[in-house]
């Protein structure tokens, strides 16, 4: 799993009929500097620190083995210091 | 999923069978790298889409025989440069 952190909802009116009506975030990983699109089935707020499964586990997580993400947010973290997580604490 | 732009249409008389008739355009990231993703949707040349990968792709084509590892899967409504490349 990655621990990503949210930076806000994309809005996408014309999409496939199998991504449905869910909300998909903007996530940023961890270590890197490129952004995702998750589909959110738990209800982040932008900032929010949360993980998220990738590979077919994404399928699953978002409801039924033929919903196409393949990247899924599962969970948001309670507490995260990033800038203690760097420095190894 | 990822943020890609559609670049260009592309054309492959000759394909494998089980790319079927489907569409296919030149999508690049925020780096500009090219790939070649599906499209199920009907994307113009500019738009961003949000691409889906992995096994998740053939599912997005609707159909999973499909052999594609990267579909469209929507187009975004209001995305800009600055927000795509920072």
């Amino acid at each position: 799993m990655k621990i990503c952190q949210v930076e806000g909802t994309l809005v996408a009116t014309a999409r496939i009929s199998g991504l449905q009506n869910r909300r998909l975030l903007v996530v940023k990983e961890r270590g890197s500097s490129g952004k995702q699109v998750a589909v959110d089935p738990v209800g982040c707020k932008p900032g929010d620190w949360v993980i998220a499964v990738g590979s077919s586990a994404a399928r699953d997580a978002a409801g039924s083995k033929d919903y196409p993400s393949d990247l899924t947010i599962v969970g948001i973290i309670d507490y995260w210091d990033d800038a203690a997580a760097k420095a190894g604490a | 999923m990822q943020i890609h732009r559609v670049v260009r249409d592309l054309v492959t008389s000759k394909r494998n069978f089980w790319l079927a008739s489907k569409s296919l355009r030149v999508v690049e990231d925020a780096g500009g790298n090219l790939e070649v993703a599906l499209d199920p949707i009907g994307t113009k040349p500019g738009d961003y889409v949000v691409t889906i990968g992995i096994s998740a792709a053939r599912i997005a084509a609707g159909n999973p025989k499909i052999t594609t590892d990267l579909t469209i899967g929507g187009i975004i409504d209001h995305w800009d440069e600055n927000r795509w490349r920072n």
